[in-house]
């Protein structure tokens, strides 16, 4: 069934249901990817990058001979990590920021975990880049050489599961971070108990009912089907980077700090990404600087691009949460504990973002009125795959035992766990019982049928003799409203009007599918509306250019959409002031005796249109940029809700989903069909981490196994239930639309909303995702 | 490919590519291991194909050759002598596949693309699905489209797209 969601505020552009501006060039094949320009026919004498990639879990070069590869035919340069710029190379972090913000080498978010160095000699994952890069005619030639480089390793012992790598004794990864593999205190992140109010003990000790529970969420990837690739070119002094990654300003931040190089020297360039979901953070990786060091050293553009398995390069952090929650008998919370062991791979990153950044954020809002509360985590490096950003960072995994204790609880108690949720979050500058969460719950508990369809765990009907139905649901609080943007500092954005009257949008932003591009747009006409503009009049550019001399406005926490189309509400008032004036002094009135509506300039008795005005003048286009910080007012955030109905074949052990309805109260819906595409296109991801994917490795040598797309299951058609999108307007944040990010938080609840209607279904919960056959046959007891 | 000539190394090859038959030299313009989708991106600038896995799995690099969507990275080049390909660029911007996707935007279904890098692959897979059965099921379509992945998640306002597309050709008589 289609509902159309109810605008609060109809507007002519904003929040329509309508084409993306750039369905017809990408329904052609037209826009071109860092893939497709960076190309010999583009860059003459173009070289191709390969580096080493440490075969082992663990393991330290001991001795390199590169000279037959040296002599390969093609081969144009060779780096390694025994030449002095390299050793001399300060170490890093690939995750220096969540790109919010852009920062420096000594400014970056996790300063005290830089456990990289550029080229080292020391790999800890199998697939770590190590040791050698080279540079050659092909792609197939630096292949080859790479393998022609011929290296002896000391192969070193390796952990690869948290719980082991905690223990004394266990192989120590990064001695000088994490003498025991568990990271210590960071200023951003906090100490092991980063969340503190009350005493847990105590609130406890009062209750009338305590459970305790467990999950384990493994650790899915991005899969972003756009491999990850960039091109590096000197001319004299000044270094271009092509480059799919999509935070420019961080790029050539990255690059200027590690290269000792002045700003104004780099130019950083991305347009169209064939998918993000937090590939990675900023993408401050050391393959931009090897390949910067060859192509300087060739003296010819160098391209360095993933190869599929290449671009299995850092995952969601999988984590082990325990939470321990008390309540009164009338479902009052008495108190919360939250306990996680998060598994962070071989780097630290960003991890410490998705296990105490994120976390933290949901306690001051959901969490909020909960008297006595206490979050501890402790990260610890594996010799796994590096943890990163990923759609959803840290919130995913939280809402994995969030959702789940809700619901334990509500059973416990004997109560309806929206009952329960209702009553017991908010956030606290709001009023409670929570209008958005209640309107999301309740929309939800609607359209997937609760009433009919829920009863006790295991106690529905039998269908074909073996399968059973149930439903489950989780919230989250939604992320991330204007307030907690500040840390991004000024968006900009520029509105130029052409003497005939069309417009081009410079709002720049790194073009990744989630379609903010077309809500600038029609922000953009929204705004000029004194102008009587129409789309079509509006070119948004695509190009992001470090040289442009704006911000860009980096595709993360869903936020761009409104972060810049608030910004084109004051861009086009201060356009209209300066062609105001302009038009006082050729008409010759005072500026306060002249409008302009819908295309006209009005003064008393006079009246000629802007467009003719313009074309009469000097046809020097009228710009207004205009940059402006995130309002800091605290408004709270709205809620979202994934209600899941499935069916689980209790002999195979077989779950499938059969409907998800996805509610997200937006604040403001800045384009429906946009983020009805979010929604639904969420559920992908959200059914691969709940079903199928999850990263497979030999436990015995430490390999990966499935680091490819027909071992690692993503979703295929086939493979999805029907989605029911709803969007609301219930909550408002600051600013004209007040709007709220959605994108990531569609997939966040998702997992655990089919875990709970599994439960709901058979009666055994299953502690673990994805929930795989096997594992649904462990929990009924029949293997 | 039983019908295909024969060709070996250092020997010309003839492709019909967009409608127009061209004329290669093994060893010069392409390897005999040169995949087509390399060929026709690197030698020949079709991007509108994309190579993401490599390895015949995610459906990006689908093309149209002698009216069957084939994986153009599972293929080598020089088997595509004396073939009919068809690249994305082939079809004309009002072709009704490409505008069904380019419109897709109705209420409950979202958009049938998002960052767009799938796109040409569906495209061409629906194409040539069309091409064959003009009138297919909602089981059809999916079962035509399951080798290609969309990690935006567009696929259920793509099985759209393909339904209104398939009503366009219907409603110009099946000309298209």
């Amino acid at each position: 069934m289609t509902i159309p969601y109810k605008p609060r505020v109809k507007r002519k552009f904003i929040g329509g249901y309508q084409p993306r501006i750039d369905g017809q060039e990408k329904a052609q094949g037209k826009p071109l990817y860092a893939d497709d320009i960076i190309t010999e026919r583009n860059y003459p004498g173009l070289l191709y990058a390969k580096v080493l990639r440490c075969p082992y879990p663990r393991a330290r070069i001991i001795s390199m001979d590169t000279s037959k590869a040296e002599a390969l035919k093609g081969v144009k340069a060779i780096v390694t990590y025994k030449d002095p710029n390299l050793k001399q190379m300060k170490p890093t972090n690939a995750g220096w920021t969540d790109a919010v913000d852009t920062v420096s080498y000594d400014g970056m978010m996790w300063g005290k975990f830089r456990d990289r160095n550029i080229l080292g000699d020391y790999g800890t994952w199998a697939g770590d880049e190590v040791g050698v890069a080279i540079a050659a005619e092909s792609e197939l030639i630096a292949e080859q050489a790479i393998k022609l480089v011929e290296v002896e390793w000391e192969v070193l012992p390796h952990v690869m599961d948290p719980i082991a790598a905690m223990k004394p004794g266990a192989p120590v990864l990064h001695p000088h971070i994490a003498p025991q593999n568990i990271l210590p205190f960071d200023p951003v992140g906090g100490p092991d108990c980063f969340f503190l109010k009350g005493d847990t003990d105590k609130g406890f000790g009062f209750a009338d009912v305590v459970l305790e529970m467990d999950t384990i969420h493994d650790n899915p990837t991005q899969g972003s089907l756009d491999p990850w690739c960039c091109m590096v070119q000197w001319e004299g002094e000044q270094l271009t980077v092509v480059s799919n990654s999509y935070a420019t300003d961080q790029t050539r931040m990255h690059m200027s700090q590690m290269l000792d190089l002045p700003l104004h020297n780099i130019r950083v360039v991305s347009q169209y990404v064939g998918g993000q979901f937090g590939r990675a953070d900023t993408g401050d990786q050391p393959f931009f600087i090897f390949t910067a060091l060859l192509a300087k050293k060739a003296g010819r553009p160098v391209k360095f691009k993933h190869t599929r398995r290449d671009s299995f390069h850092d995952t969601r952090q999988p984590a082990l949460y325990h939470c321990k929650v008390g309540a009164m008998k009338d479902g009052t919370i008495t108190s919360l504990y939250f306990s996680s062991i998060g598994e962070i791979g071989a780097h630290a990153d960003h991890s410490v973002f998705a296990l105490k950044f994120a976390p933290a954020e949901i306690a001051e809002v959901a969490l909020a009125h909960i008297p006595n509360l206490k979050m501890e985590s402790f990260a610890v490096y594996t010799n796994r795959i590096p943890g990163c950003m990923m759609r959803g960072v840290g919130n995913s995994q939280f809402n994995f035992i969030f959702g789940r204790i809700i619901d334990g609880l509500a059973e416990q108690l004997g109560m309806d766990p929206i009952e329960l949720s209702i009553k017991n979050f908010g956030h606290e500058w709001g009023i409670t019982p929570d209008p958005s969460l209640k309107a999301v719950l309740e929309m939800g508990a609607e359209r997937i049928g609760w009433k009919a369809k829920r009863h006790t765990p295991g106690g529905g009907d039998l269908y074909e003799g073996t399968k059973r139905r149930g439903v489950g649901f989780s919230l989250h609080p939604a992320w991330h409203a204007e307030w907690q943007e500040v840390r991004r500092g000024q968006v900009q954005a520029r509105i130029t009007l052409l003497p005939d009257g069309t417009v081009t949008l410079d709002a720049p932003t790194v073009e990744t599918g989630t379609g903010s591009n077309t809500c600038n747009v029609l922000g953009c006409a929204e705004a000029l509306s004194f102008l009587g503009i129409e789309q079509k009049d509006i070119t948004w550019v695509s190009t992001v250019d470090t040289n442009n001399g704006m911000r860009d406005c980096v595709q993360t926490d869903s936020a761009v959409s409104f972060l810049q189309s608030e910004v084109l509400v004051l861009a086009a008032k201060e356009l209209k002031k300066k062609l105001i004036d302009l038009g006082a002094s050729k008409l010759e009135v005072e500026s306060d005796q002249l409008d302009i509506v819908n295309g006209q300039f009005v003064a008393p008795g006079k009246t000629i249109s802007v467009k003719e005005l313009l074309m009469k003048g000097d046809l020097v286009p009228i710009s207004a940029m205009v940059s402006r910080k995130p309002d800091d007012s605290k408004t709270g955030v709205p809620y979202i809700a994934s209600f899941a109905e499935v069916e689980v074949d209790t002999t195979t052990g077989r779950a499938q989903v059969l409907k998800l309805v996805i509610i997200n109260d937006c604040g403001t819906v800045m384009y429906a069909s946009g983020a009805e595409a979010q929604q639904i296109g969420g559920q992908v991801m959200a059914i691969g981490e709940a079903m199928t994917e999850e990263l497979i490795y030999d436990p015995i040598r430490g390999v990966p196994l499935n680091f490819n797309l027909i071992d690692y299951k993503m979703p295929t058609i086939l493979d999805m239930p029907g989605v029911e999108p709803v969007l609301l307007e219930i909550w408002k944040g600051a600013g004209e639309y007040g709007a709220c990010g959605i994108g990531e938080g569609t997939l966040t609840c998702t997992p655990r909303a089919v875990a709970n209607a599994v439960y709901n279904a058979i009666g055994a919960r299953v502690d673990e995702i994805p929930l795989t056959p096997e594992r649904i046959l462990q929990a009924l007891g029949r293997i | 490919m039983e019908n295909s000539p024969t060709t070996s190394t250092n020997e010309r090859l003839n492709i019909r590519i967009n409608g127009e038959w061209r004329e290669f030299e093994v060893g010069k313009d392409l390897q005999p291991w040169t995949t087509l989708s390399a060929f026709l991106r690197e030698g020949l600038g079709y991007t509108g194909l994309k190579v993401s896995c490599d390895e015949g799995a995610c459906g990006a690099c689908t093309i149209i050759m002698d009216g069957k969507a084939v994986l153009s990275c599972m293929i080598l080049a020089v088997e595509a002598n004396g073939r009919e390909i068809l690249t994305i660029e082939g079809l004309p911007k009002d072709d009704p596949v490409i505008i069904a996707f380019a419109e897709q935007s109705e209420p409950g279904h979202g958009t049938a693309l998002q960052c767009g890098y799938c796109t040409p692959g569906f495209v061409m897979t629906t194409r040539a699905l069309l091409n064959e059965n003009p009138n297919p099921t909602m089981d059809e379509i999916r079962e035509a489209l399951s080798g290609n992945l969309c990690r935006c998640g567009c696929y259920d306002a793509i099985a759209h797209a393909v339904t209104h597309a398939a009503e366009k050709i219907a409603s110009l008589g099946g000309r298209s």
